[in-house]
């Protein structure tokens, strides 16, 4: 039976044991600091001084590392190409041919790159660290409407079915002489046999897991209760507003220098 | 009647069911049983358009005058499918089966002692921490059970629940019914083709053709009708042997045929005797 796809991990740590809330605005203060500090080094800086040692902390580095890089290793190589050849004027630094490696294309591309790593790899910190029912559940109780919840979580929850179902669908279509290799025609040819049963067959399981969340008082005016408590240290609100503020300043700090 | 539907699923429906008893209801496929079902739990009208006539009522709920989400207190609802039941945004059984009182916003506490009683009842202690979705379906549709009783309704409804589950499943899912019925006072309707077990588990036995009630009484007084085996519900295997019996001229005329296999072996043993 499939498992639920989340790259949580269910690690004992420090991190783990945080509030959602207070990891969604650590991530959300390295994701805008890395946006708004302006030249290319704050950002590297930001990776080392918080986001290494926040991985560190959770026990999710080398994770965090292999699922990252995978990302932007293929964004830094396109990035450092285009950028540093094609940048329009600029100094010269080395010339290949009839190209040369640009000053001001080069700092661009690192600026765009540490930009990136630090975009994913916030993700990925959270992600890593975070149940998502957790997640929805504290959302909901700061007022995020319970169907919306709903939807965010079992869509999450039901990737990997509908992915093992698709492959039921393609074994039996291959059984039956159905051609998935061959040339780009061909196999464009298979595809309406795989989606077209894939399809009716989820709008049928919608229906009735519509009636079954029914059968559960899903529908039910008032307040909903949450089974599950979650723990917070009494700190933790406190140290959510400072990276609040942190998070602020740091826009209010982005705007003052670009209007300088 | 269902819309674009030309005939009505049930006609000249008549029916009364008390308390605190196992009704089965057996028939062939498209007589309408699954649409009996959801004209109890009131899915019809509130969730399938279309044209009720005549009054449904629940434990002295008029269906057509009370909300969905308040009938669903009173008549539970289980499906074919386990997997479809299962909410999908729970990782463990236990937070699955509080989903209901969840969304009925009961304090945690209360919440807490009845997940624990209600896994008691069904018997699935064992599997509270485990995810819901990796479950067999024999033990997920005992979930899903649970996650209905948790919320205490007084009738529970069930539409062919072991349709997908293997012999062993069933036989779970039925003996689990069966307690609800001598410890919880429940009354049971279930939509069932195991007429094996139905033999054995129900009290009374509802037989349905074609939109209509064909007969309604003991289980072998239903199940051995001819008229039943003719619209293509099936028969017992003990039936089976007995009607097989009877038709080639070894078994008397004036014997009942039988539901269950005792009730095979005395009549048998009966026959042998010559009594």
């Amino acid at each position: 039976m499939a498992e639920a796809f989340s790259l949580y991990t269910g690690q004992e740590s420090l991190i783990h044991k945080l509030h959602p809330l207070t990891k969604l605005t650590l991530a959300a203060f390295m994701l805008v600091g890395s946006l708004a500090l302006p030249g290319p080094w704050p950002t590297y800086i930001l990776f080392i001084a918080v986001l290494v040692p926040l991985a560190l902390l959770a026990r999710v580095f080398p994770r965090l590392l292999s699922l990252a890089w995978r990302v932007v290793l293929p964004f830094a190589i396109s990035v450092f190409l285009i950028q540093g050849f094609l940048w329009p004027g600029g100094t010269p630094l080395v010339a290949i041919g009839p190209l040369s490696l640009k000053r001001e294309g080069l700092l661009f591309a690192v600026t765009s790159v540490g930009r990136i790593l630090m975009v994913v790899t916030s993700f990925l910190w959270f992600a890593l660290t975070t149940r998502p029912d957790l997640l929805m559940t504290s959302l909901v109780q700061r007022g995020l409407p319970s169907n919306l919840a709903y939807i965010i979580v079992a869509t999450i929850q039901i990737i990997p079915r509908f992915q093992q179902r698709a492959s039921t669908i393609l074994d039996a279509q291959r059984a039956r002489g159905l051609e998935t290799g061959g040339n780009l025609l061909q196999r464009a040819r298979g595809v309406l046999p795989l989606v077209v049963p894939l399809i009716l067959s989820s709008l049928v399981d919608v229906e009735e897991r519509a009636l079954a969340v029914e059968a559960r008082a899903f529908s039910h005016p008032g307040k909903k209760t949450s089974f599950i408590e979650i723990a917070e240290s009494g700190w933790e609100p406190l140290l959510r507003w400072v990276v609040i503020i942190a998070i602020a300043a740091l826009i209010g700090l982005s705007i003052w220098l670009r209007t300088l | 009647m269902y819309p674009g539907a030309r005939l009505p699923a049930l006609r000249d429906i008549s029916l009364d069911i008390p308390e605190g008893q196992f009704y089965a209801v057996v028939g062939p496929n498209q007589a309408g049983k699954s649409t009996l079902a959801y004209a109890m739990a009131g899915y019809i009208p509130h969730f399938y358009r279309g044209r009720l006539e005549g009054k449904v009522t629940v434990a002295g709920l008029d269906t057509r005058a009370t909300p969905l989400h308040e009938l669903v207190l009173t008549a539970g609802l289980i499906f074919q499918n386990p997997f479809n039941q299962i909410s999908g945004t729970k990782f463990t059984v236990r937070e699955e089966i509080a989903f209901g009182l969840e969304n009925l916003g009961m304090p945690r506490g209360e919440m807490r002692t009845r997940v624990d009683e209600t896994m008691e009842l069904v018997g699935i202690n064992h599997l509270a921490d485990r995810s819901p979705l990796a479950l067999s379906g024999g033990e997920m549709q005992r979930v899903a059970i649970a996650s209905i009783l948790a919320m205490k309704p007084k009738v529970l409804i069930l539409d062919e629940p072991t349709s997908q589950l293997d012999p062993i499943g069933s036989r779970e899912v039925f003996s689990a019914v069966r307690s609800l019925i001598s410890s919880e006072k429940m009354t049971v309707v279930m939509i069932e083709h195991k007429l094996e077990w139905v033999a054995v588990f129900a009290d009374y036995v509802i037989a349905m053709v074609d939109g209509q009630i064909l007969a309604n009484g003991s289980p072998s007084s239903v199940l051995t009708l001819d008229t039943l085996q003719m619209a293509g519900a099936g028969q017992t295997r003990y039936t089976r042997a007995a009607r097989r019996a009877r038709d080639l001229g070894s078994w008397p005329d004036q014997h009942e045929l039988p539901v269950t296999l005792e009730e095979a072996e005395e009549a048998f043993r009966r026959l042998k005797t010559g009594a």
